[in-house]
């Protein structure tokens, strides 16, 4: 620590561009996870709403809660302690000023995925529906009464409630009858039985039915085959972990730069018995040291920055996501600089001093 | 006492054809409180012996015995203890490091050695080599004898029982060279070390005990001072 530190002090611009890099790479990391995070709230934050364990859905519909299509009478053949059932379609809904795109949940209002409501009432009526608090910066208020594409039908928002966005489209939850009637129109009575799937809350969603027809599947695997979602996470993550290689190659660079500008310094110290264990941990203490200050810099910027961006963004920080981020970023630094750890040990201290 | 014994001590580089033998088969002792000269031509050995000495090569045949101790076997984990505990090298190329000052020079080996100077005696010691004043400034902000000074500073801190010096008074003027010359000698003397000089500056003679001349990788007595000095 003593060399690592007193070097560093002497020579401020050196380090504190190394450090400046380190900086910028863990901020992109931090901004990319946050982004990572937001991004899939967005699709996945209705579903945690539920804090169910699974979902049946018919098997034929490939875990999409869109192709699923039951009927109430299946709920009957699920044995779990607690089920809900649900109805889904998107579409487009309109108060006059703004179109949005919406996904629309059938539920039954003394069922568990019931949501909470923040502001205004529950649905009680044929029409009434709770919506996603999104929708309110989208310029929606309560006592709206929205257009839906495809359908003669217009329902009314009551209340609002808070995280109710289903792959990234906000949510109007209302009541199964609601939902029929916006679905079907006329033929909403000859339907009113259709459901897409029961979501349920049981300890082993595995030996929830027996019926061939039906898959019972966790309500995690479930988020993962959401439209787009596996593959955005993959991607999203992929840049992360190819940035921790970047910045370990980056520091693996600047260091075997700088030790070897100091070989025949390193030469001398062998030369006078100071060992190779000593130099090794002071250019990975050196490492440490500046891969912490740059990864925490860059921690900082990145809330500052998130405190100021527009709510457009989606963007949400996981503060246990970054750190872990954080301490990846510093063991992969601390891994490049072993590679200058090799050149230290092969250093002839004979040759270095020029004997 | 025997601080140094080397004892069949040949070194040749490269083989067949191109061998070279760098140091003819040399035996050497040197004992506590003795200051001895190796003089002689560059490329006549000199630098071969002090290194070979100094456990940063290994010779081609024979021991090198530091305090009882056989250098040959032993790893370079070990020798570079030996080196730590045993020897202070003053090399020609200044051994400074460039980013801490001249205490911290110091501190760096009370870092990895217990066992230097005192407080006081370091004082003395800077008081001596007359670098009070450059305590807190880098060796880029030094001039070449300065430097130099505190090279021998560094070397003398850590109390070995053996220093090599490598052209120790090239950088400097005729009346430093001198004090440098004393100071090693009460040095050798007080603390009861062995010093050994490899020089060029044949008007140092007179400090020593006894002078080796090395011509074409032989090493011989040239003179000893000291009548009670044994070869």
């Amino acid at each position: 620590m003593f060399l690592a530190w007193n070097e560093i002090k002497k020579n401020k611009l050196r380090f504190t561009l190394i450090m400046g890099v380190l900086m910028l790479i863990s901020y992109l990391v931090f901004f990319l996870s946050g982004l990572a995070t937001g991004l899939a709230n967005l699709n996945r934050e209705s579903v945690d709403k539920w804090d169910a364990t699974g979902i049946v859905l018919t098997e034929e519909s490939d875990k999409s809660l869109l192709q699923s299509s039951l009927t109430l009478d299946d709920v009957e053949s699920v044995e779990a302690e607690e089920t809900a059932v649900i109805s889904q379609m998107n579409a487009i809904a309109s108060n006059g000023d703004t179109k949005k795109n919406v996904a629309i949940f059938g539920i039954r209002e003394d069922e568990f995925i019931m949501p909470n409501v923040t502001e205004g009432k529950a649905f009680s009526k044929r029409n009434e529906v709770i919506a996603s608090d999104s929708l309110k910066e989208e310029g929606f208020q309560i006592g709206d009464e929205l257009d839906l594409s495809s359908t003669e039908e217009t329902v009314t928002i009551v209340g609002f409630t808070d995280e109710g966005r289903f792959n990234a489209a906000p949510v109007l939850y209302g009541e199964l009858s609601t939902f029929h009637k916006v679905k079907y129109g006329e033929a909403a009575e000859m339907n009113k039985d259709q459901i897409n799937g029961i979501v349920v809350r049981a300890d082993d969603v595995s030996i929830l039915t027996k019926d061939d027809k039906l898959e019972a599947i966790e309500i995690e695997t479930f988020i993962e085959n959401l439209p787009g979602y596996t593959e955005q996470n993959l991607t999203l993550n992929f840049m992360i972990y190819f940035l921790c290689i970047i910045s370990a190659v980056i520091v693996a660079i600047f260091l075997y730069v700088l030790t070897v500008q100091k070989i025949s310094m390193f030469g001398v110290m062998k030369a006078q018995g100071i060992s190779n264990g000593y130099l090794s941990r002071s250019v990975v203490a050196q490492t440490f040291i500046l891969a912490a200050i740059g990864v925490c810099v860059g921690f900082l910027l990145t809330l500052i920055s998130g405190a100021f961006l527009p709510s457009a963004v989606p963007v949400s920080f996981d503060i246990v996501t970054m750190i872990v981020y954080g301490i990846l970023l510093i063991v992969v630094a601390v891994l490049g600089a072993l590679f200058s750890v090799r050149t230290i040990v092969k250093i002839d201290p004979l040759k270095a001093i020029g004997g | 006492m025997t601080a140094l014994e080397l004892s069949h001590v040949t070194k040749s580089f490269g083989t067949g054809h191109t061998k070279v033998s760098a140091l003819k088969e040399t035996n050497f002792q040197a004992d506590r409180g003795e200051l001895i000269a190796i003089i002689g031509p560059s490329g006549s050995g000199k630098s071969t012996f002090l290194t070979i000495a100094g456990g940063l090569l290994t010779p081609s045949t024979g021991d090198v015995i530091i305090n009882n101790q056989k250098l040959t076997p032993l790893n370079e984990k070990k020798r570079s203890k030996i080196r730590l505990q045993e020897i202070g090298f003053i090399l020609q190329a200044s051994n400074l490091i460039p980013f801490l000052t001249v205490d911290k020079q110091m501190k760096l080996l009370d870092k990895v050695k217990k066992g230097n100077m005192t407080k006081g005696e370091l004082e003395q010691l800077y008081h001596d080599l007359g670098i009070e004043e450059l305590r807190n400034k880098y060796p880029a902000d030094l001039s070449g004898g300065q430097r130099q000074r505190v090279a021998i500073a560094k070397a003398l801190y850590s109390n070995p029982s053996i220093i090599l010096a490598d052209e120790p008074t090239a950088s400097l003027d005729s009346n430093r060279a001198f004090e440098v010359m004393e100071l090693l000698k009460n040095e050798t003397k007080n603390k009861n070390t062995t010093t050994i000089v490899v020089t060029h500056d044949t008007r140092l003679i007179s400090y020593f005990d006894k002078v080796y001349k090395m011509t074409d990788g032989v090493l011989a007595l040239e003179s000893n001072v000291n009548a009670t000095g044994t070869m």
